[in-house]
């Protein structure tokens, strides 16, 4: 498969400027723009990273350039959070997009390991889609759970937290250039645990709208957060309450600030 | 002989943002017309239920508030034309939010007053502060030390 990858980014670069892919050296891996002289046998998939924020840097700061991704599903799914909220132009994007195998979706508890190319208007697919994975058990588990028992959980695991902001670095649908948890009015500075609930609350309530279930701020969690299973209960709630699943349609744009009109919601106060 | 009561009654700190134009006039409607309301609401005026951000609402949980209520216009009254149609997506999401981490989002309450309505006015934050009165402190409730606020979780300062 990465050879079959590998074969498809040669034969793209010669029409685009460049193609933003993982690069493996002696150094590690990381994000890297690959050109038509750079040795396309230091691509690789493995391990996981999120490549949509590279891209976007490299669209704004290159305004002509025609630039590729090689993108997993959830890559598809964050660039299609940013190109709704203007931080990637589709039409100076070429995808190539690539399949997770199901061991990954298994270990990702990914619904959806495959992109979804048909709304970009350049994209193509590598590899053959696997049906999703079951949803996280301690989602499951958690929803039975009362109340009180729910603090419990949560506040064994934020003391964990180190506050080292490397969940929010981390995510691709985190963007903004004035950061809610940077502020002293919110996040007050210098407390080891970050004080409850301010930081975790608003990096979920930021979430409710944008987060695409990449499960890398769990990944990059030095302490082990199960910080998705709060965000998938939360997901659930907008497409339950509002009907919007974000990373899914290119034109449905972000519910919270649209008005009733655009993006009906039933309650009893929304009349 | 009757037992003296030595321990002071649960008395709720309850916050309330109201909206200039509608929530905070119905308030200041139902102070004039004498209808009772209690005394535990400390209210903070704002220009718009949809000014209410989820960050202040969670900042004054965590300075101590038993309650927060968010009250505004009715929906197509807002003075700012649909700026309370953010509020009404904003805050159930919050509120199961703050469920799902163990606070009771019965704590956080979002209702439209108009300022026509002292009497509306009179009537939720009455049933409010008595349903927090019946949940308790919310120090209580998180297992925490009941004078210190929310904050006091396991927290170590770090001196640079």
């Amino acid at each position: 498969m990465i050879d079959q990858i590998r074969e498809q980014v040669k034969k793209v670069l010669k029409d685009l400027d460049g193609v933003v892919a993982l690069r493996l050296t002696e150094q590690g891996t990381a994000p890297y723009l690959f050109q038509k002289a750079d040795d396309l046998s230091q691509l690789v998939m493995e391990p996981r990273y999120p490549v949509s924020e590279t891209t976007s840097k490299l669209q704004k700061r290159f305004k002509d350039a025609k630039i590729g991704i090689v993108a997993r599903g959830c890559d598809t799914r964050a660039l299609v959070e940013m190109a709704k909220r203007n931080q990637i132009d589709p039409t100076r994007l070429y995808i190539i997009g690539v399949s997770c195998s199901s061991e990954l979706a298994e270990i990702c508890h990914c619904a959806e390991p495959f992109p979804q190319i048909e709304q970009w208007p350049q994209a193509e697919i590598i590899g053959d889609p696997v049906p999703g994975a079951p949803p996280n058990p301690l989602v499951t588990k958690f929803e039975n759970m009362p109340v009180n028992k729910r603090w419990e959980f949560w506040k064994a695991q934020f003391t964990k937290c180190i506050k080292c902001y490397g969940c929010r670095d981390i995510c691709p649908v985190c963007f903004c250039e004035a950061c809610a948890l940077e502020d002293p009015l919110w996040v007050e500075p210098g407390l080891l645990v970050p004080d409850f609930p301010m930081y975790h609350l608003i990096k979920a309530m930021h979430m409710t709208t944008r987060c695409i279930a990449c499960r890398q701020c769990e990944t990059a969690c030095p302490s082990g957060i199960p910080l998705t299973v709060l965000y998938d209960l939360i997901h659930s709630d907008v497409s339950e309450l509002i009907g919007y699943k974000p990373g899914e349609d290119i034109t449905a744009n972000p519910p919270l600030s649209l008005t009733l009109a655009d993006a009906p919601m039933e309650s009893d106060l929304a009349y | 002989m009757d037992t003296i009561q030595l321990k002071k009654p649960f008395e709720p700190k309850v916050v309330a943002f109201l909206c200039n134009w509608c929530s905070y006039a119905g308030a200041d409607n139902a102070g004039i017309s004498r209808l009772q309301s209690p005394a535990n609401i400390l209210p903070i005026r704002v220009m718009c239920s949809g000014r209410v951000s989820p960050e202040m609402i969670l900042r004054t949980f965590r300075s101590g508030a038993d309650g927060v209520m968010v009250l505004g216009c009715h929906i197509g009254d807002c003075h700012y034309i649909n700026a309370n149609h953010r509020t009404v997506k904003r805050v159930p999401l919050l509120q199961n939010l703050l469920g799902y981490t163990g606070i009771n989002p019965e704590r956080l309450v979002l209702d439209w007053v108009s300022s026509a309505e002292a009497p509306k006015f009179a009537q939720v934050t009455t049933d409010f502060v008595a349903k927090i009165k019946q949940l308790g402190p919310i120090a209580k409730e998180l297992g925490i030390d009941q004078k210190s606020t929310i904050t006091s979780l396991p927290v170590e300062e770090v001196k640079a």
